[in-house]
């Protein structure tokens, strides 16, 4: 089936995606985190004992399902593709970044979609960084940047992170090896069974669509084209009718349990650097995993670049800390931006600078 | 909405051999625009040059003339 020959059919595919993302919500995944690329990997990088921030560990079966998903289906329809060589170690610092900027802000940009079609302000406000973010990859592009071509390399290249997610698949079912939060965000999860499908699904749908977040508003910048943006607008559309729908939709901006903060100059400089970061590695978090599991050793070291971007953001205290109640009192705690957060997302953007206006297309 | 017709679609190895195919057509009053690689051809996220099939022979010298590598020639409906 082409998802892509028109824009109803690329809006289907946000709405299946949307509705995968209802689904986990309902049996279990965090409130308003239904699906979070960054916040998962997060997770999964817990569980494998890489930083040990005991209420984010747990080897969440959607990132495995996501790249399986578009592994499979890549497959299956001869799409499937092993590609590397271009600059694999500033991808490795581009993942690296685009985590950091996740996890100052609390979350990739499809969980600020998901944050936005839940009323938080705090994602609209970050999605003004976001699209500067991306309209600075645009211009970088627009004056020659470029990490260089991939090449074709041997099949099985491209199949490493799909057999190491089969891998941690297995630890995480057979074994007690992984770690697993008992309380906090990473105890929150939907049956196992239930995850892991929804991620194949998911990821099956977005390597179709190639949907991609950053993608869709880069093509917006550079040639007004609106076919990938069409499907973030069906993934959001599903979400706010059930946010509407479950009472889950509460417009503010220090909404307690929603893991979120209310720092605006950092909700913006936090997205800046990852819409920045992902137009220059060819796509957002999601888009990554999608592309690793189609067969792109190039995708597959940026998401490593992510793994070890989460694990530095707890084990140096990167990650920012979200609204909350205090369970004694009932009062109010808002959630802040570290000190080391704040420096390190500085140097993420300008290093983001760096690679932007240092690597330029070779002229013939 | 626009009807579908069939174009030259070039494809490059990457993003910035079609921004830079865009500057040359440009400068060179070459017709054509950018548009994302279409779906049918690849699964990848990249940008191509599309253009009219009587343009072909031109957009061909061009890219001898300015030294752009494409990745491949297409004609598909646009």
């Amino acid at each position: 089936m082409n998802l892509s020959d028109s824009k109803k059919k690329l809006a289907l595919a946000g709405i299946v995606c949307g509705l995968v993302a209802v689904c986990l919500a309902i049996y279990g995944n965090p409130a308003n985190m239904a699906f979070c690329i960054a916040c998962f990997i997060r997770d999964m990088a817990g569980a494998l004992g890489m930083h040990q921030a005991e209420v984010v560990q747990y080897a969440r079966p959607e990132i495995i399902g996501l790249v399986l998903g578009a592994f499979i289906i890549s497959f299956a329809t001869k799409e499937y593709r092993s590609t590397g060589g271009s600059s694999p170690m500033i991808r490795f610092v581009l993942g690296m970044i685009i985590m950091i900027g996740s996890l100052v802000f609390l979350g990739c940009p499809l969980r600020m979609v998901l944050r936005m079609s839940a009323g938080d302000g705090n994602a609209w406000v970050a999605l003004i960084g976001f699209i500067l973010g991306v309209g600075t990859g645009a211009f970088a592009l627009k004056k020659g940047f470029s990490l260089g071509r991939a090449y074709v390399t041997n099949k099985t290249g491209g199949m490493v992170l799909p057999a190491l997610m089969v891998g941690v698949l297995l630890l995480s079912v057979f074994t007690s090896l992984l770690k697993s939060s008992e309380s906090g965000p990473g105890s929150m999860h939907a049956p196992l069974i239930l995850s892991l499908i929804g991620g194949l699904i998911f990821g099956a749908f977005a390597q179709k669509s190639r949907m991609c977040f950053a993608g869709g508003i880069r093509d917006v910048i550079l040639m007004k084209n609106f076919d990938l943006l069409t499907v973030i607008v069906g993934l959001f559309a599903v979400m706010l009718v059930y946010n509407l729908v479950s009472g889950n939709f509460v417009l503010g901006f220090n909404t307690p349990g929603v893991i979120a903060h209310s720092e605006h100059l950092w909700n913006i400089l936090g997205m800046y650097a990852v819409g920045f970061a992902a137009v220059l590695a060819g796509g957002c978090p999601l888009r990554q995993l999608i592309l690793a599991g189609q067969g792109s050793s190039d995708s597959a070291v940026t998401v490593l670049g992510m793994f070890v971007g989460a694990a530095l953001c707890h084990n140096f205290g990167l990650a920012s800390s979200g609204t909350s109640l205090n369970p004694e009192t009932k009062e109010l705690v808002a959630g802040a931006v570290t000190t080391n957060g704040k420096i390190a997302l500085v140097i993420c953007i300008v290093v983001c600078f760096v690679i932007a206006f240092t690597n330029k297309r070779k002229e013939a | 909405m626009r009807q579908k017709e069939l174009k030259l679609v070039v494809t490059f190895h990457t993003t910035a051999d079609a921004m830079a195919m865009e500057k040359a057509c440009k400068n060179a009053a070459v017709p054509g625009r950018l548009i994302p690689v279409p779906r049918m051809i690849s699964a990848g996220c990249g940008l191509a040059w599309c253009a009219g099939l009587e343009n072909r022979a031109q957009i061909v010298g061009l890219m001898e003339q300015t030294g752009i590598e494409q990745e491949e020639l297409h004609e598909c409906m646009v």
